[in-house]
């Protein structure tokens, strides 16, 4: 059970809109949204038993069951879809606070170079599901592959996403200004850059170095 | 070349001039003789050529003289260029050796400086030793008088212990004395205490010798009082003593003080002594720096007369001479002078023979220019008169011309024909075109002369300017370079600092820095964080107030006061009434149990004649009720298989029989059982 569109085996047959532009934002918004609930799952901010196996594409991808989890998710991507299409975000992160010491512990950081120049272009670049697969896969893969690394949340925790925007963009509704939650001297990790058709995306985690270590 | 062409034109139109001069004779004899227009004709022909010809020289004659002027001016142009290139060498070469010497001078100011400086430094570094040792100085003298003045202090006192010294031995005397004064009246007294005791003994208890005794007693209570006073005494001496014993100790400090008293006079004397030697070794350092700079500038002179020296006696070596001393090299010097005068007395005379050859041979061409001028000037002369006998003919002729033509024109109008003023007239234009080109070709030639003239004029003065520009240029070169480099390493840090910068904003983007002008960060007002933390506040305050109030909760449940009309309290109370009535329903229940159990054990008893025990685990001891002892019974184990076996006891022994029958036969417990019982039944009724 999710959230999404509806999305079946082939890309062609998506019925949720029928212009190229957003079925590629809409795959973008979704890997974003897989990346995210694999962070969560790994990291151990929600318990494991409330994430469930979906299909999509013929992968088998973990997404959330908790209601209010999958509300506040669909609203940020909804509106990061959005902004997308306008190509005024330039970050993407996901903040991990813990609770006792209101400390930024993690912080993944995802920067979007947008092509602008590709926004009008209309040359269908229809990418095959092996392409879409190995992109998603790529992107768990790093997730996963950083738990090897990064120490143990201990503490309870709670996230949080922030986006980077253009300055010149209206403030929507529920929407409001927040700091970099920056961590103090962190020990910093680059991850594969991997690119659509009109994106660059490089992503990278920030972690608290923890006195034992 | 032009000249040998002028010199055959002038031949040849001298030639002809001459043939011309030489011919007319003739048509004028012919035209005498004959009137025919063509002999008219002729004569007017010749007559326009003699114009022409004579035209010709003339100009000639011009250009001729332009061009000798020409070559003139050249020849002095080239002798003044010569003397000014000669002048502007040697202005050049004294240049340079100023150039030179300037710098010379310059290198030996430096090196003056140098040596000023570095003497300067010495001094300064030679000030600065001297104050140090003056404020040692200054020090040790204050240690001294401090030194004085503890010495004088410890005198005193010194003396002072010494007076104490005398009195307190005095005292020790004395009381030594007392003491031992005291000590031979104790024994004194102590003999008489005895003899009086044994007079006391040996006379018996007489008033008299009671008196005595009492006396004797009396006597020895003083004695005694004063043997107390004197333990006193004694002890007081002891302490004087303690204290004397001292004093040796006081002696030796007064050894030692003297002894540091001597220590520090002679180390005044000392310091007076080494004062003079600082101020001694101060005087000879500034000797020795004298001295040794003395040294250092004749070893400096030394070095470089060795240079020379060795310059001087490789001289031989790089001249290839044989010299091995100054006689060898100013005898070579003498030679090479005696040479070079030889040489250029040479020289002189080669030169005074080449210039008088080369006078000789200018003076030769100067002849052949005079003459050849002389000749021109003949030639001149000759065509100029020339030149006026053909003027005078011209006019002769034009004035016969002008006859003529007055005849032919009346001749022409008689005839009325048109057949020759044409062509006339047509040869007159032509002339006249001639003539006017000869004329504008003479006045090109004076305006190239001139143009040339002023060609050479600027030239020199051209020379003249492009040496002070290249000076200028040089340095403003010079300057440009400057700044070029300054300007390059500039850009240099300036790009060194950028990459930093860039590398430092890169390193903040990484970590999530943002220039607040151009981006936001946004996020959702209810994020899981913020939910997160209202909930965990929520959690903590709720915690608190449960926490607040089971503290007031156990401090009155320990204080034992009245409990509140509390959730809790109720609660507590009731579980404990639970917990109170379960425990007594277990009580009844074991109660129950217990009786139930003891109920069915005596039916058994009583129905079955058996009473049944269990000793240990599976095994259980059988009584009967018959049973002629207390301790007759039977021994039932079960087994692992839940059967039953009968184990040996001394009453089973007994019964082997019914063991055998009922046991291993019939395989019957009960009937066992019940045929023991009726046997010891039938045992019991019979006794």
């Amino acid at each position: 059970v999710c959230a999404w569109h509806p999305c079946p085996s082939t890309e062609t047959a998506l019925g949720s809109s029928d212009n190229l532009e957003h079925r590629r934002k809409d795959r973008q918004v979704r890997l974003a949204a897989f990346g995210i609930n694999s962070i969560l799952y790994q990291r151990g901010i929600y318990p494991p038993e409330t994430f469930t196996r979906v299909t999509h594409y013929d992968l088998s991808l973990l997404l959330t069951t908790d209601p209010k989890l999958k509300s506040y998710l669909t609203n940020v991507v909804s509106q990061l879809k959005e902004w997308l299409f306008e190509c005024t975000v330039q970050k993407l992160v996901l903040v991990i606070t813990c609770l006792e010491t209101n400390e930024v512990l993690e912080r993944w950081q995802f920067d979007i170079e947008c092509d602008k120049s590709a926004k009008e272009s209309s040359a269908p670049r229809e990418k095959s599901i092996k392409t879409i697969q190995h992109e998603i896969r790529s992107v768990i893969r790093q997730i996963t592959a950083t738990v090897t690394f990064l120490p143990l949340l201990e503490t309870p925790c709670a996230f949080d996403l922030l986006v980077y925007t253009d300055k010149d963009l209206v403030v929507p509704d529920k929407w409001e200004e927040s700091g970099p939650q920056t961590i103090d001297q962190p020990e910093e990790v680059r991850l594969h850059s991997f690119t659509t058709s009109i994106h660059k995306v490089n992503s990278m985690v920030a972690y608290k170095k923890t006195e034992s270590a | 070349r032009m000249d040998l062409e002028d010199d055959t034109t002038i031949l040849t139109t001298l030639k002809s001039f001459n043939s011309f001069i030489s011919r007319p004779e003739h048509p004028q004899r012919l035209s005498e003789h004959s009137a025919g227009s063509g002999i008219l004709q002729s004569q007017y022909k010749r007559s326009m050529e003699l114009l022409e010809a004579a035209e010709r020289v003339h100009s000639k004659n011009r250009y001729l003289q332009l061009d000798q002027e020409k070559k003139q001016m050249e020849l002095s142009h080239k002798r003044a260029r010569f003397e000014l290139e000669r002048a502007a060498s040697d202005s050049a070469r004294d240049l340079e050796h100023e150039v030179d010497r300037n710098q010379e001078l310059l290198g030996q100011i430096k090196k003056l400086e140098e040596r000023a400086e570095e003497v300067n430094k010495k001094l300064t570094e030679q000030k600065e030793a001297n104050d140090a040792l003056q404020k040692n100085l200054e020090g040790l003298n204050k240690t001294l008088e401090e030194r004085d003045d503890k010495l004088g202090t410890a005198n005193q006192t010194i003396r002072s212990l010494k007076d104490e010294i005398r009195e307190l031995r005095q005292k020790i005397q004395n009381q030594d004395s007392k003491m031992s004064a005291q000590t031979l009246e104790n024994q004194e007294l102590q003999e008489k205490i005895d003899l009086q005791q044994r007079y006391t003994h040996k006379q018996g208890l007489t008033l008299s010798a009671q008196s005595s005794c009492s006396d004797h007693i009396i006597k020895i209570k003083e004695l005694e009082r004063r043997l107390v006073f004197q333990e006193q005494d004694f002890a007081i001496v002891k302490t004087v003593k303690s204290e004397v014993a001292r004093v040796p100790d006081l002696e030796k400090e007064l050894k030692r003080l003297r002894d540091d008293n001597a220590y520090l006079r002679e180390s005044r004397e000392n310091c007076s002594l080494l004062k003079e030697e600082v101020e001694g070794l101060r005087k000879k350092l500034e000797r020795m720096e004298k001295t040794k700079e003395e040294l250092i500038n004749m070893e400096l002179e030394k070095e470089r007369l060795t240079e020379k020296l060795h310059a001087w006696e490789n001289l031989g070596q790089s001249t290839g001479l044989n010299i091995r001393k100054p006689e060898d090299l100013s005898r070579e010097v003498i030679q090479i002078q005696q040479r070079e005068i030889a040489l250029k007395e040479q020289n002189y005379t080669l030169n005074s023979r080449s210039v008088e050859r080369s006078q000789s041979e200018l003076r030769a061409e100067l002849t052949q220019q005079h003459s050849k001028t002389l000749e021109e000037q003949k030639k001149r002369e000759a065509q100029d008169a020339l030149v006026r006998r053909l003027q005078k003919r011209v006019l002769l002729l034009t004035k016969e011309r002008d006859g003529m033509r007055a005849i032919l024109e009346s001749y022409d109008s008689e005839l009325a024909p048109t057949e020759y003023s044409p062509q006339l007239s047509k040869r007159l234009r032509e002339a006249e075109d001639i003539l006017l080109k000869t004329q504008s070709h003479n006045a090109e030639m004076e305006v190239c002369l001139q143009a040339e003239l002023e060609l050479e004029s600027l030239k020199k003065q051209q020379a003249s300017a492009t040496d002070s520009n290249s000076l200028l240029t040089k340095e403003e070169v010079t300057i440009l370079r400057q700044k070029i480099e300054d300007l390059e390493r500039e850009r240099q840090r300036l790009e060194e600092q950028n990459n930093i910068l860039e590398m430092r904003l890169e390193r903040h983007n990484l970590q999530g820095d943002y220039d607040p002008v151009k981006t936001r960060v946004l996020h959702l007002k209810m994020n899981p964080t913020a939910i997160a933390k209202q909930e965990r506040q929520q959690e903590v305050e709720a915690l608190r107030q449960e926490v607040t109030r089971l503290r007031d909760l156990v401090r009155s449940l320990q204080s034992g006061g009245a409990v509140g009309h509390s959730q809790d309290d109720t609660a507590i109370e009731n579980l404990r009434k639970q917990m109170e009535s379960s425990e007594l329903r277990n009580q009844r229940l074991k109660e129950v149990f217990q009786r139930k159990i003891q109920e069915f054990r005596t039916v058994c008893y009583v129905l079955t004649g058996y009473q049944i025990d269990i000793t240990t685990e599976n095994q259980y001891r059988l009584t009967s009720v018959y049973a002629e002892h207390m301790d007759d019974s039977l021994l039932f184990k079960k087994g692992s298989n839940g059967s039953m076996q009968l184990m040996e006891t001394e009453f089973s022994k007994t019964l082997g029989e019914m063991v055998a029958l009922h046991l291993h036969h019939q395989k019957s417990i009960p009937a066992f059982l019940s045929a023991v019982t009726l046997d010891l039944f039938s045992r019991q009724t019979t006794v």
